[in-house]
Order: structure tokens, then C-alpha cells, then sequence
């Protein structure tokens, strides 16, 4: 089975949550098996919306995933972006999994989100979802939807 | 294990240069306050932790004082420059770790 790590960031922005349970339903259907990693608190978030586990599964706190990490761990990379240390963060994972990765970055601003954009594609060659968003997760969903359909079909 | 968190909540002979700051800001605040920089991959384990940031990250030595200064990244508080004790067999293996080849 291909597997699959989501990694999420600082919980603060609303879209993340929602966001988080949708890519992994919509990996579990590709037939990925997902780990999610994170903070305690987006933990939370995530174990309240899903009380039975029925779409997060398989957690880990961020800094004990970084700590025990492997090349080749997982077969796919997620990462949710829209803070600086985000951007750290999905970087040095990238950089020790370097497998197919996604960078899905939402920030208000839009000097940030492209500030953010501009690291991600000079440090790796992740494919980016990008949008404006903070309440509202529909516009990362809509470009996550089409780039998940992109690498379908590869 | 090394673990950084718990080093920086059980001593006292360390330093933050800056924190709740941005990558690129500490980066500079690493290259301008230390005597020797050597720049590592994202993800190196350096006393045994891994260092978190953009490559290449600028790790900076001093010798003389035996001391190391690195960024400390945490998901909501963005990133941290430490300054920490690090023992001389120690500076071999970072210095070994340089991508720059300076």
C-alpha cells in the first residue's frame, strides 16, 4: 500500500482542519495509507471534527515524525502552509523524504502568499496549490481537487 | 537522544539571539554573529536533533567560546536563534556537515 504523510501546520487558521480530513479522504480513496503529523493543538482540532477516526487515522506529533524520519518513509508529501515556519518546515521534510510532495499554501495576504510561493518552488520542485484563503477552504479544495486529478492520471 | 525543548527547559548556560522571528531574519542574525559559518541541508541532525529551515541553513561556530548557534524552528512560534555549549569533537562533526565547501 502507498503511503501517504500529511503535515500540518499551526492550527490558527480555520481552513487547515477542514482542509486536513479532506485531503486524506480524498487520499484513502486513491488507496493511500495516511499518517498525519502535526502539533498537539491541531491534533485536537482534527480528534474532535473526527471523534471514531474514521478519516484521521494514523497521527504523530510533528517533532517526533521529524526526529524518526527516513528517506523514502512515504511515498507522498503534504504540507499545509500559510506561516513562515510552515514553510520550514515542509522544506526539511521534503528535503529528508524527497519523494513526490504537494505544498498547499492559503495565506490572507497576498505579498506573503507569494513570498511563501517563492520559497517553496526555489528550495524544492513540490508541486503548489496556492490560493487566498482563511475562512473559506473552497479555493484550495477546487485547485487541490485538480491537481490530485493531475497526478491520477500520471 | 538530544532533545533541544528539553535542554533549553533544564539549563541556563544558553542564549536566544532572537526569537518568534522569521527564517530569513535569523539566518542573518546566525551569519552575523558568529566567528565561523558553515551551511547544512534542511533536515541534518546536528547533536543529534534535526535542523529545520531553508537550505542552505547557516549554522555558526565559536570556538573559542565553544559554543554552536542554529535556528529552532516550533510550528506556532515561528523560528528562534539558540546559542548552546557544544563540546570540541563536536564542531569536527558540524564542520564535516558543510554544503559551501569553505
Amino acid at each position: 500500500m502507498k503511503k501517504a504523510l500529511v503535515l500540518l501546520g499551526c492550527p490558527e487558521s480555520p481552513s487547515q482542519t477542514p482542509m486536513a480530513v479532506y485531503v486524506t479522504y480524498k487520499l484513502k480513496n486513491m488507496g493511500y495509507e495516511v499518517t498525519t503529523a502535526s502539533t498537539p493543538s491541531a491534533m485536537k482540532l482534527l480528534e474532535v471534527g473526527d471523534p471514531e477516526g474514521h478519516y484521521i487515522e494514523n497521527k504523530i506529533d510533528i517533532d517526533s515524525c521529524i526526529e524518526k524520519l527516513d528517506e523514502g518513509a512515504f511515498d507522498l508529501l503534504i504540507g499545509f502552509i500559510h506561516k513562515d515556519a510552515a514553510v520550514s518546515y515542509f522544506v526539511t521534510f521534503y528535503s529528508i523524504l524527497n519523494t513526490t510532495s504537494i505544498a498547499i499554501i492559503f495565506e490572507k495576504d497576498p505579498e506573503k502568499l507569494e513570498e511563501f510561493e517563492n520559497i517553496v518552488s526555489e528550495s524544492t520542485d513540490a508541486k503548489i496549490v496556492s490560493a487566498r484563503a482563511y475562512h473559506n477552504p473552497t479555493p484550495l479544495r477546487v485547485r487541490f481537487d485538480k491537481m490530485i486529478k493531475k497526478l491520477e492520471e500520471n | 537522544m538530544f532533545c533541544l525543548e528539553t535542554y533549553l527547559q533544564e539549563s541556563d548556560d544558553y542564549d536566544i539571539l532572537i526569537s518568534r522571528a522569521g527564517f530569513k531574519d535569523c539566518a542573518k542574525i546566525i551569519e552575523e554573529n558568529a566567528p565561523e559559518i558553515i551551511y547544512v541541508n534542511a533536515g541534518e541532525k546536528i547533536l543529534g536533533a534535526r535542523i529545520i529551515g531553508i537550505p542552505p541553513v547557516p549554522v555558526g561556530l565559536n570556538e573559542e567560546k565553544g559554543t554552536i548557534l542554529f535556528p529552532y524552528t516550533k510550528p506556532c512560534y515561528g523560528t528562534a536563534v539558540v546559542e548552546i555549549p557544544i563540546p570540541n569533537e563536536e564542531i569536527v562533526k558540524v564542520r564535516d556537515l558543510n554544503i559551501k565547501g569553505c
